[in-house]
Parts: C-alpha cells; structure tokens; sequence
C-alpha cells in the first residue's frame, strides 16, 4: 500500500541524506588517494595529492550541508523528522535549538565530523611534507565517522543511524496509517531541560573540537613511525598536541562548572565514568606533551612519547564507545542509551589500536631508543618520571570506569565502589601530590645535567616558604586533620612557588618560558583549590527537626540534609535566617525566592541576598527537575537547588468568573450547634462561645425588622487562638449570611441557618485541603569555600597552554 | 640495570595496587536476602513496587522517603532513603540501590534510577480532535 502523505517536506532530508553519501565517498576517496600519494614511488607526482586534498575540501563542504539541513528541519519543527521530534519542540527558545544538535548521537557524531574535517583542512594547509601520511590517517578516520551516521542495513546489520529518518519509519503506529497524521503531531518532545542552559551551547562544541584536535598529533605519532621518520615529528606535533590538551581541557572545565551551575548534584567533579572517560585522554595527552619536549631536547623518552600520543586517541575512542554503548547503564547518570552501533565502534576502536601496535614492533629496532640512563639531577628524568605517574593514575581512573566493561568481557557481576568518589580521592590526591611536587622542583632542573648543589640552593627557599605558607593556608581552610590534605596542599603551594620563580625571571626577558610557569601555576592552583572546595564543603541546610520514624532510622543516622521552609517563615539554618517569599514562573520554569540573611550579634543584618534556585515542573510527568542557583562570594560560595516542591496542578488561571472562593476548600460540612458545642476539624477544634443578637454589618444599614445574629466563636488551631464571627442576616424576605474566614488555620465558617425548631444554628464549615494550608520548598543548600581558587586556576591553566601553543608554532617557523 | 627500568617496576607495581584496591572497594550487586546475611554494603537492582504506597512527607520530614522495591528474585522489601525524594522517582523503570539491611528495612545511601526518559522514550503524543457524532 501507497499511502500519500500530506504536509511533509522531504527534500530537506533527501539532500542531507545525498550530503551523507556524498561525505562517505569523499572521505573515502580522499583516503585512498593520500594512500597512494604516500607510498607513491614518485613523490614529484602530485596528483594523487591534488585529488586527496580535493576530495577532503569537497568532504567538508558534504559535512556542512548535512549541518545545514538538519538545521533546517529543527529550526522550521518539521516533525515529520525523527530526530527534530525528539529533540526539539515549537516551545524551545531559538538558541537552544542548537543545543538540539547535540541532544542526539547523531548530531554529536556530525559534530566531531566537522571538527575533523575542519582541522585536516588547516593541516593540509600547514603540514608541507607531512601532508600526505598524516592526511591517510586522519581521512581513514573520516570515513569510520562519517558511516556513523549513513542509518543503512547491510545483510541485517545496521550501519550507524541517520538523523534524517523519518518519524513514521522510525517507529510504528496506528495513526501512521492516515495520510494526513502530520497534522496531528502537534509539537515535538522537546529538549531535556538540563540541557537548556547558556553552557550547553557552547560546553559540547569545545569537548568535541577536542576530541577531534587529538587526532592530528596522533596521525603525526603514527606518520613518524609508517614513514621511517621516527623523530621528526615532535616538532611538528607539539603545537597540535597543545591545542588538543586545551580545548578538551577547556571543555572538560565548562562541562564541570555547568554542573555546578546547572545540575543540583552538588559539586564540580562527581568521578561519574562519563567523566572519567573524557579527562583520562586529557591527563595521557598532557603526559605525552611533556615527554614530547623531554626527547626533544635530549633525545630520551622517545618510546613512552610515542605511546602516550598514540594511547590518547585510542582512549578518545573508548571513551566514546563507553558513553555511547549503553554499557554504563547501571554506573553512570548520563550515559546515552544503546543505538546498536557497538559492533561499528569496536571495529573503529580495533583499528586505531591495532595497525599503530603492529607499526611499533615492525619498527621496534629501528626506533630511536636511547640505551644510556637519564641522570638524576636532569629535567628530562623527572618529565619522564610525571609522565609516568600521570599514566599510572589514568590506568587507576580507567580500572574502576571499566569495571562494567570487564563484566561483559569476563561474564563477572561486579558491582562499582559504593562510595566511588572516596575511592577514587585515596588514589588521585597521592598521584596528585606527586605530580605537584614534580611540576615544582623540575623547574630548577635543566636538561642533560644540573650540579646538585645549586638544585638544592635554589630550590630550598622555596621549601621554606612552602612549609610556612602550608601552615597558614590548612588552618584557614580548616583541612589540618588529613595528612594527606596538608601533603598535597605543600606540593602544590611548593609548585606554586617554584614556578612564580621562573615566571619572575621571564618577566625579566626570558618569555619563552612563561608559558609552562602560568599553566603549572594555574594548576597547582586548581588541585589547591578541588581539595579544600571538595574537602571542607558543607551542607549548611542540616535538619534537626525532623520527627522521629522508629530507633532504627535515627541510630542510621546519616545526616539530615534537606530542610523544609514554609512560605514567610523564617527558618535558622547555620549561621543563615532563611525565608521561602515565594514563586513565580517564567516559561516552563518556576523561581522560588529564598532570601538568605545573617544577623550579627548587634541585631544588624550584616549579609541579605535572595536566591531563586529553580524547578521545571511538569503536572503531567508529577516531576520536577531543579536546578540550583548560587551567591558567589570572593572566598566561598553559598549553592541552593530545592529537592522537592509540591506538585502544581495544571492550572486554569485565565477564567476566574464563575469560580467562587469555595473552590478552594473541601467539600463543606454543616454542624447544628448551640451553644458551648465544640466542632473539631483537621487541624484544630472551635468552640461556639456566644450569640450575638445585634450583630453589625459594614456598609450594610439594618433597620428595624431585619435580623442579624452572629455567632461568636473561638477557633483553636496550632496551640494559637483565633476568633470569628459570622453572621446570619435576615432582611426582608432574604436570607443572607456572611461568612468568616480564618486563614491561619485553613477554614471558613458561615453561619447558614437558623432552626427555632430544634432550638439549634447551623454552622457550615470550610477547611482547606492539606496541601494548601501552607506554601513550602524543600532545600538543600551547600557552602562552597576558596571554589575560586579552583575556577581561578583552571582560567590560569588554560591561558598558560594557549601561551604555550604560540611559542611552540613559532619553533616550527624558525626551525 | 638502568633506573628508568627499576622506576618502571615501581610504576608496575603501584598499577597493580591501584586495580586490585579497585576489586577492594569494590561490591557486589546482590538481593535483599543476602543483604540480610551481610553487614557490608551493596548494590541491589530491583524495581519499584507501584502497588504498595511511597512516602514522602516532607511536612513531617524532608529526610525520609521510603518506598517498596522487588528485587530481582522477587523478593519485595521496605527501602529507607534518607533524603528527599529524587525526582522523577514514579517513572524509573529499574532502581539500583546502595546500602544495608538494618532490622527488615533496607537502608540506601545512593539510588540510582534507570527512567525512560521523556526525552528518549518513543512514544508518540498524539492530539486529536473528534468530530461531534449526531445522536
């Protein structure tokens, strides 16, 4: 059957699938001709060269006009697309339907295509003889990315998942059966709300310009080896592997601080395997760099370089089969499900792992491998040696992440540390002390040979100044009850310091060697400022008024760290006067303002900030998804997310005629009363006190035959008494009364009648349903001391390296 | 014997230490009635028991949430979570908890949900207008 469906646009898809197609050939095509440009025995033959760089060109231009198409589908909400339907709804606000591209694999996918065919084209233009070998590879890793998102099945196997697949063959249903079922899908499922955030605009772009960066020094690791070339590559290399470590630094940063700024899960760095999975190929690349300068300068190293290098891309490439596989399911919070591509990321990952271990034993003799032994006092020693330990503390970080993928392998059932963030601190706060302490007094050590006694001349002020500085910065900072803390918070003030040495010399003119001082200043900082952030860091919203629910649960006593505030009630909450004011919602989220104050002991308010941490509600889903909101101090910062809320109702604000107040209470109960009676209620009793014949009404002239009777009560709620007094009115013919309310206690009470016969009045009584009584949140709030100590240094760190980069281009120009 | 060798037995070793203190901490996933035989902590998988009420009020404490959960033996058993309730807790379509059996009560420290999330899960909304049939 050939069903005409109306309403859809199919070219937009047609020409982005054409575009898919067009970027597998070139890419492939650009593949094989740099291959034969290579091994070509004419190398004065540039026409295999010609054809690649033109296939790569056209390859890129392929890659955009996907771009461009899909984003012309999410931009004009055509639904009939699967991936614009999942993605995006009508409702997003224009920036954020970019956040839509890489909501999916398959945006993220394009993502690093576009970041890899960006950067071939600036090697193509930079590289000169490199061209040809380090082109074939980057191009073979082209072609893998670019099947990534063909969406086709070859003898039952599916091959990557397009973005262009239409809604109706991604899924069945009954409705798909009408040629007219476009008209029913009104609106898209829309983007996960924790992605709408200004971080997620710019957070994934960077991650992935980094991934895709490590590419390059790879290809030129694995060029060196295939074309004999074995130690020539450093130079050329090192600027790339520079500006791979910082943009994946730099997006690895923006990740942590859109956590801390946008998920409530109350920190920067939570040790979660995705996580895990985008720093280790950080931390090998940035041990390769430094080994890269130690073989460079005196010939030593040359292997562990390589390796590193070479490691890094292939744990890049891991790193994306974890996240994507589905196999983190039970460990992390924010892996992306299953898509069926497992087996086509194992075969990309074998051979980026395989053809480079059988390059390296073909080679193993001819390597440039040095038999002599490193002197103790040598800077390239001790880059060996934090190369090293750097690598070790990877395989520590990669042990405990894989743990799932072991279970695979081995059928085992193990299950991840249950307190994964200390086990993870015990090993990576000992690595880091060293690899500070290194970063310290290497920078005292020159190459080849240093005399021992001016090492330990130079390097001894520093120590002195370091042990002193430790001193006053443990007991600030309140961490003097861990060795290991005081230990790694030395290494780094020591490091600090040693490298504000060398930054105070390259002022004076040797500025070539800024560069490193700044990025080892800025970290050191950053381990400073982790530790005493992630160690001294404490919930302020402790709660100690929680009613009991048995011994067992109080002996387990884990703390209480949520506390509930009722709407304009001030609440103590550490050395804080907390008050919930109230809500308002803007679009789909809702603000809830918390005004924090501190009063001194003089009565004065000495701090007074409001806060509006927010939520998403959704009546439909009865969930909320919160985001914290965060008063930053120079030297601490107080963080606030609500951990619960009560659930709105879908709302009709828009009509209020026809809804009377009673709307807003339970089903009212008439009491005969007389006198003395007492009627309870959910929160409280009252008790009919008098009756009063002469009642007066405001506005309301009573003359001389109008009756008005109010009935004199005692409304006891909350160990707190109230009075009322409704009352009853006959004028004329008409019976009127008017009632009472008291809204302390949640009722409203009206005298509705009079029966003379049973010589009783009749009370009509109004209570308000529970949740309604009082407007609550419940919070959680966390003070972070010196986090800026931490942001400060990542900032340092990455203008160090950028620094760096500039230096370490211009040796290739002058070399 | 070179140094580098020697510092390269040393590294060797502190990877060793670092993967086996890795199976140290490791735990295991396990059901509630080896949670009962056990003082240690671990990981059980279950799912939630909608038959049986949730509480969380946090009026009375915004620190207890306790709900019901079927192991994946079948095993149904009161869970105790100091905390509020996370969000989204009805939709989660598998739970792994972490934590201990105190008394008949299992007490987590950790839950981690698996949910099909609404971002995720293909289910079309479909809004449609019936035309008024005549009687």
């Amino acid at each position: 059957m050939d069903i005409q469906f109306t309403g859809e646009h199919l070219l937009p898809g047609k020409l982005g699938q054409f575009f898919i197609v067009l970027s597998i050939g070139t890419s492939i095509l650009s593949f094989i001709s740099y291959l034969l440009a290579t091994t070509a025995k004419d190398q004065l033959d540039l026409s295999w060269q010609k054809l690649g760089r033109l296939a790569y060109r056209l390859n890129l231009a392929a890659v955009v006009g996907i771009g461009a198409c899909l984003f012309y589908i999410i931009y004009n909400h055509y639904f009939e697309y699967h991936y614009a339907w999942a993605h995006s709804s009508t409702t997003l606000p224009t920036h954020y339907i970019i956040s839509c591209f890489w909501e999916g694999q398959e945006g993220s996918f394009w993502l690093w295509t576009f970041w890899q065919g960006l950067l071939g084209c600036i090697v193509i233009a930079k590289a000169k003889t490199w061209e040809n070998s380090v082109m074939t590879v980057i191009s073979a890793s082209q072609v893998f990315l670019a099947t990534m998102i063909i969406g086709v099945e070859i003898f039952g196997a599916k091959i990557g998942s397009s973005p262009f697949v239409l809604l109706r063959e991604a899924m069945e249903a009954p409705i798909f059966s009408r040629p007219d079922y476009l008209s029913l899908i009104q609106d898209g499922n829309g983007l996960n709300p924790l992605l709408q955030n200004y971080w997620m605009v710019i957070h994934p772009p960077i991650l992935f310009l980094g991934f895709a960066s490590m590419i390059v020094p790879f290809a030129y690791a694995f060029a060196g080896l295939w074309q004999k070339r074995y130690a020539l590559w450093i130079t050329p290399a090192l600027p790339w592997a520079l500006f791979a470590v910082v943009t994946l630094g730099s997006g690895i940063i923006m990740g942590s601080f859109w956590a801390y700024e946008a998920l409530n899960f109350g920190g920067f760095w939570a040790w979660d395997p995705v996580e895990n999975a985008s720093i280790i190929p950080w931390l090998t690349l940035i041990a390769g760099v430094h080994v890269m300068l130690a073989f460079r300068n005196t010939g030593h190293s040359y292997f562990t370089a390589t390796f590193l290098v070479l490691i890094s891309f292939v744990l890049v490439l891991y790193a994306s089969f974890l996240t994507r596989s589905g196999i983190l399911g039970e460990t992390s919070v924010h892996a992306f499900t299953s898509m069926g591509m497992d087996t086509q990321l194992l075969i990309y990952l074998a051979f980026f792992l395989i053809i480079p271990i059988v390059l390296v034993i073909k080679n193993w003799k001819q390597l440039p491998i040095t038999k002599k032994d490193e002197e103790t006092y040598s800077r390239e020693f001790w880059l060996f040696i934090g190369a090293i330990v750097l690598f070790v503390s990877c395989i520590q970080i990669l042990a405990t992440t894989s743990i799932p993928v072991f279970n695979k392998i081995l059928g085992t059932d193990i299950a991840p540390p249950t307190d994964a963030i200390q086990h993870y601190n015990k090993w990576q706060i000992a690595f880091a002390f060293v690899i500070a302490a290194i970063s310290g007094f290497s920078q005292f050590l020159k190459y080849k040979k240093t005399e021992p006694r001016r090492f330990y001349i130079r390097i001894s002020v520093s120590l002195v100044v370091a042990i002193l500085l430790t001193a006053i910065v443990v007991y600030v900072a309140d961490i003097y009850g861990n060795a290991m803390y005081i230990l790694l918070t030395f290494a780094a003030i020591f490091s600090i310091l040693c490298n504000g040495n060398i930054l105070g010399e390259a002022l004076k003119g040797k500025w070539k060697l800024a560069g490193s001082a700044v990025a080892h200043i800025g970290f050191a900082m950053l381990l400073v400022g982790a530790l005493i952030a992630a160690a001294t860091n404490k919930v302020v919203s402790i709660n100690n008024t929680g009613i009991g629910f048995g011994d067992e649960f109080a002996k387990n006593n884990n703390p209480r760290e949520n506390i509930i505030l009722y709407k304009n009630e001030p609440t103590k909450m550490d050395k804080y006067l907390v008050t919930y004011l109230g809500d308002s919602t803007f679009g789909v989220n809702t603000y809830y303002k918390v005004n924090y104050q501190v009063i001194g002991e003089d009565g004065k308010i000495k701090e007074n900030f409001n806060l509006y941490p927010n939520a998403q509600q959704n009546a439909k889903m009865r969930q909320i998804i919160a985001s914290p909101d965060t008063k930053h101090y120079l030297l601490h910062d107080i963080y606030t997310h609500v951990s619960s809320v009560p659930l709105k109702e879908e709302e009709h604000h828009e009509d209020h005629e026809g809804h009377s107040d009673d709307e807003n209470y339970l089903k009212p109960v008439a009491h005969e009363v007389t006198i003395g009676d007492t009627v309870r209620f959910r929160t409280g009793y009252l008790v009919v006190k008098d009756i009063n014949k002469s009642a007066k009404i405001n506005d309301i002239a009573l003359t001389d035959k109008d009756v008005a009777i109010g009935l004199v009560l005692a409304v006891y709620s909350d160990n707190k008494t109230y009075s009322a007094e409704p009352i009853f009115l006959i004028k004329g013919n008409a019976k009127v009364d008017f009632g009472k309310k008291v809204d302390e206690a949640g009722i409203k009470v009206r005298f509705t009648n009079v029966l003379p016969d049973k010589n009783k009045m009749e009370l009509t009584l109004y209570e308000k349903p529970k949740e309604d009584k009082k407007d609550w949140i419940v919070l959680k709030a966390i003070e972070f001391p010196y986090i800026n100590l931490f942001w400060g240094g990542t900032i340092i760190m990455v203008i160090g390296f950028i620094m760096s980069i500039f230096r370490r281009s211009k040796e290739i120009k002058s070399a | 014997m070179k140094k580098s060798s020697i510092i390269g037995m040393i590294i060797i070793a502190i990877a060793i230490g670092a993967i086996i203190s890795t199976y140290a901490d490791s735990s295991t996933y396990g059901t509630f009635s080896e949670a009962k035989e056990t003082s240690k902590e671990l990981h059980v998988v279950g799912k939630l028991d909608t038959t049986k009420a949730m509480f969380y009020d946090p009026e009375k404490d915004a620190n207890y949430f306790s709900f019901f959960v079927n192991d994946n033996n079948g095993t149904n058993c009161k869970v105790v979570f100091t905390g509020a309730k996370p969000q989204d807790f009805e939709r989660s379509e598998q739970i792994v908890l972490t934590g201990q059996m105190l008394g008949n009560e299992f007490h987590a420290s950790k839950i981690l949900m698996k949910c099909p999330s609404k971002y995720t899960q293909d289910k079309i909304e479909v809004k449609e207008v019936k035309a008024q049939g005549k009687i």
